[in-house]
């Protein structure tokens, strides 16, 4: 459920500066114009945080604020004052109002979502899309480093991704991009002077905007303090230079929770198919297996009941690739699922040197495969 | 008798013009030209109590545009007529006045604040009564200009 907001004042100006400083988060923002309908919208929406301007007509800041604390279902909301008076008199009045915190008027944007950030869950909106987001979405990383050399390295090994790499040399500089634009992850050198890998850490994940925006660690392979005080600080992962590209894009496909599956399974004409790519890594092998389970059962769901295994992009075929092919098979006898395999001869060759899949039954192409699956 | 008086405007214009529209703001002796036909706008905010006066904030129709605009985030074509702005600038006249008071409450001057109000027009100028102390400041914002006139009365 989204948490909600509501902003007191009598004046429209802030209630839409404050609305807008919030239009990133995925939460609803109820606005009122004095004590009278505050409290009424309190009543109303129970929310889980008042932003409430001092000075109003009809009714005040603090006559609101009294008559909140004495409401049994609204004593517990947490209020924060705003104010344009600053004075030592006027602070302590607040103070002993009972407000969870204040603001004094002018104040910038960030600081009125730090401070709501301290007391309620504040989400960036669309985190929970970004969960249904593909691999071949558009992505917008953010790469600190003090070396350009990294930042070029890392900009060409995304070349043909959709994904778009900012480079920024220091930590400064890094802050003042995402407060502009929100970047999906990050990755930070561990290496930068004075520690400002670890400070800026600190920085994105105590601000309410960047704190569940993945961070990884960049550092050589050799460094194994640091990279040790990474994990020990709470970074998602530590990438290791030179960077590996694949791993890389495979971590990051995790830690945004992006959809994989479409690069290796699809339906067609009405046969699920899992198709291998040419070359079998680790990290093929790992997201075919996270997928595999769940796209059988979809398929299943959607009334398939013929599976083809394609290895005929596949260079060589090895243990790894048998295990899986074993996996694949066994699933679609559990769920009734007929099974063919497409591969070139040198696959099917390969596939016969072992023991558990030299029955397998290789046929040349897709066609072929529905034509075998119709002769039973 | 408020000594610092030209300090604490200056303050509190600096503060308000740079927090919330990040203007660059300069002091300047030059005034305002009213009489080049453009429309202006004041909005004022009084204060009561040991210290009484009010603060004038002036500025051309289409600077306070511009404000409005700075301060809300939104494009020129978004601002919905005269009442976003007068709401605006009233907001801006109370943050201002809000500074400054808080700075004369801490001396021992309690006061309170009146609600924003807003004037329009052309060639207007506002004339303090005798018996009141009337101070007038300018300052460059970027490309333009702001006048902020204090009306004082002490008890």
């Amino acid at each position: 459920m989204k948490p909600k907001i509501l902003t007191v004042d009598d004046s429209k100006t802030i209630r839409l500066i404050v609305t807008k400083a919030f239009k990133t988060f995925d939460c609803d923002v109820f606005e009122a114009a004095n004590g009278v309908e505050g409290l009424a919208v309190a009543s109303r929406e129970q929310p889980d945080v008042i932003i409430l301007d001092l000075t109003m007509p009809i009714m005040d800041g603090a006559e609101m604020l009294s008559k909140l604390k004495t409401h049994p279902d609204l004593r517990n909301i947490p209020v924060i004052m705003l104010t344009a008076e600053a004075g030592r008199e006027n602070v302590l009045k607040i103070a002993k109002l009972g407000v969870r915190d204040y603001l004094i008027k002018p104040f910038k944007e960030e600081l009125i979502v730090e401070r709501v950030g301290r007391v309620i869950d504040l989400k960036p909106k669309g985190e929970t899309t970004v969960r249904n987001r593909r691999f071949d979405d558009p992505l917008n990383l953010l790469v600190v480093d003090d070396k350009p050399a990294i930042i070029d390295q890392i900009k060409s090994g995304f070349g043909e991704t959709t994904w778009t790499t900012h480079g920024r040399s220091q930590t400064g500089e890094a802050v003042d991009y995402c407060s502009q634009q929100l970047p999906d992850l990050i990755l930070v050198s561990l290496s930068l002077p004075d520690s400002g890998g670890f400070t800026l850490f600190q920085m994105l994940k105590a601000s309410s905007k960047t704190k569940n925006v993945p961070v990884f660690g960049l550092s050589v392979k050799t460094a194994a303090d640091e990279q040790a005080r990474a994990q020990q600080a709470g970074f998602q992962g530590v990438i290791t230079k030179p960077i590996d590209f694949e791993e890389l894009k495979s971590k990051i496909a995790r830690a945004l929770h992006l959809d994989t599956s479409y690069k290796y399974f699809e339906q067609r004409e009405g046969v699920l198919v899992l198709k291998l790519p040419a070359t079998f890594t680790t990290n093929v092998a790992n997201e075919v297996t996270h997928h595999l389970r769940n796209k059988v059962a979809e398929a299943v769901d959607a009334g398939l009941d013929r599976m083809v295994l394609d290895l005929s992009q596949l260079k060589a075929a090895d243990v790894s690739v048998i295990k899986l092919g074993l996996s694949a098979m066994q699933l679609c006898q559990d769920l009734s699922l007929k099974h063919r395999v497409i591969g070139s001869e040198a696959v099917s060759k390969e596939c016969r040197n072992y023991e558990e899949s030299k029955d397998w039954h290789f046929v040349a192409s897709f066609e072929e495969a529905v034509a075998a699956f119709k002769q039973g | 008798m408020i000594e610092d008086l030209e300090q604490l405007v200056s303050s509190a214009v600096t503060e308000v013009m740079t927090t919330m529209m990040s203007f660059k703001v300069q002091p300047t002796k030059e005034a305002i030209n009213f009489s080049t036909g453009e429309g202006h706008l004041a909005s004022a905010v009084g204060f009561i109590g040991k210290t009484t006066g009010v603060v004038y904030l002036y500025a051309s129709n289409r600077f306070a545009r511009l404000m409005t605009s700075r301060l809300l985030g939104l494009e020129d074509a978004e601002i919905e007529g005269d009442e976003m702005v007068n709401d605006a600038m009233g907001e801006m006249a109370n943050m201002v006045v809000g500074h400054i008071k808080s700075r004369l409450v801490d001396r021992g001057m309690a006061c309170v604040l009146t609600i924003p109000s807003i004037v329009r027009g052309s060639n207007f100028s506002i004339e303090p009564v005798s018996s009141a102390e009337r101070r007038v400041y300018f300052f460059n914002c970027d490309q333009d200009r702001l006048g902020v006139e204090v009306m004082l009365k002490h008890s």
